[in-house]
């Protein structure tokens, strides 16, 4: 993955192989949308979060009004990120929609990868390679790369 | 005051004061990156840079900011928006 910066345009570019994991990852992400609702798992929990702290009948009313809209816009997100793939290797960044839209679905990706790997505060950001989880945990670390980059080029085009 | 227990009875739901704003929270989360979480304020709420910024430094090192306030109907739309952002958002009355 690198940034080109050309002729005012700011484009990023994917390995064949990096395409490849985000496809796998995007239809992982789906999988956890398209399951039944499970208060037990975090994933679920952490990707539709209550919107009442301290009032649970409150909040089983938003979210039986709001989850289904809420659902809808991830999946939309998906396919669009996946035709984006599909559409090739290089992301022009100028292109508003496309750069909103992976900044988002990389978010949803990290937070259902990070909640998984029971991401905490103390983490440092180092990767530990001896570790047992060391695979995803680079694939994490690998995902905050990439949006931390795509979210700099977006803010830098706004400010 | 018996004249506000009146009112509790009657809305059934002792929270209700009418003169009470609704207020949005953002609480810190260890997975969205303080970029992002700057990104996302500046771009649901057009706050400019330095007051997204203090938001997010607000979340980040006090636990929770306040990022709106209003009605509660509009309060429930800001946390449904900050909910598609991946944000970990609530809305509760002002206290």
């Amino acid at each position: 993955m690198r940034l080109s910066h050309r002729l005012g345009r700011l484009r990023l570019h994917l390995e064949g192989d990096e395409r490849d994991v985000l496809s796998v990852l995007l239809d992982e992400l789906d999988s956890v949308l398209a399951a039944d609702p499970d208060p037990d798992d975090a994933v679920q929990q952490r990707l539709f979060p209550s919107a009442y702290r301290d009032d649970e009948d409150a909040a089983e009313e938003y979210r039986a009004l709001t989850e289904t809209s809420l659902r809808t816009l991830r999946d939309e997100r998906i396919a669009a990120c996946r035709a984006d793939l599909a559409n090739g290797a290089v992301f022009d960044l100028a292109d508003a929609g496309l750069g909103q839209r992976w900044i988002q679905v990389l978010n949803d990706l990290r937070l259902a990868l990070g909640t998984r790997l029971g991401v905490s505060e103390a983490d440092s950001g180092e990767l530990d390679e001896t570790a047992p989880d060391a695979q995803p945990r680079a694939l994490y670390l690998w995902l905050t790369e990439v949006q931390d980059l795509m979210v700099h080029a977006l803010m830098g085009k706004s400010s | 005051m018996p004249q506000e227990e009146a009112v509790e009875e009657v809305d059934g739901d002792v929270r209700a004061d009418p003169d009470k704003p609704w207020i949005t929270i953002v609480w810190n989360d260890p997975i969205n990156l303080m970029s992002y979480v700057t990104h996302v304020f500046m771009t649901v709420f057009s706050y400019p840079k330095p007051k997204a910024e203090k938001l997010m430094l607000d979340v980040h090192h006090r636990g929770k900011a306040v990022v709106s306030s209003g009605t509660r109907e509009r309060m429930e739309l800001d946390v449904h928006t900050l909910h598609g952002y991946g944000l970990w958002a609530t809305l509760q009355q002002q206290s």
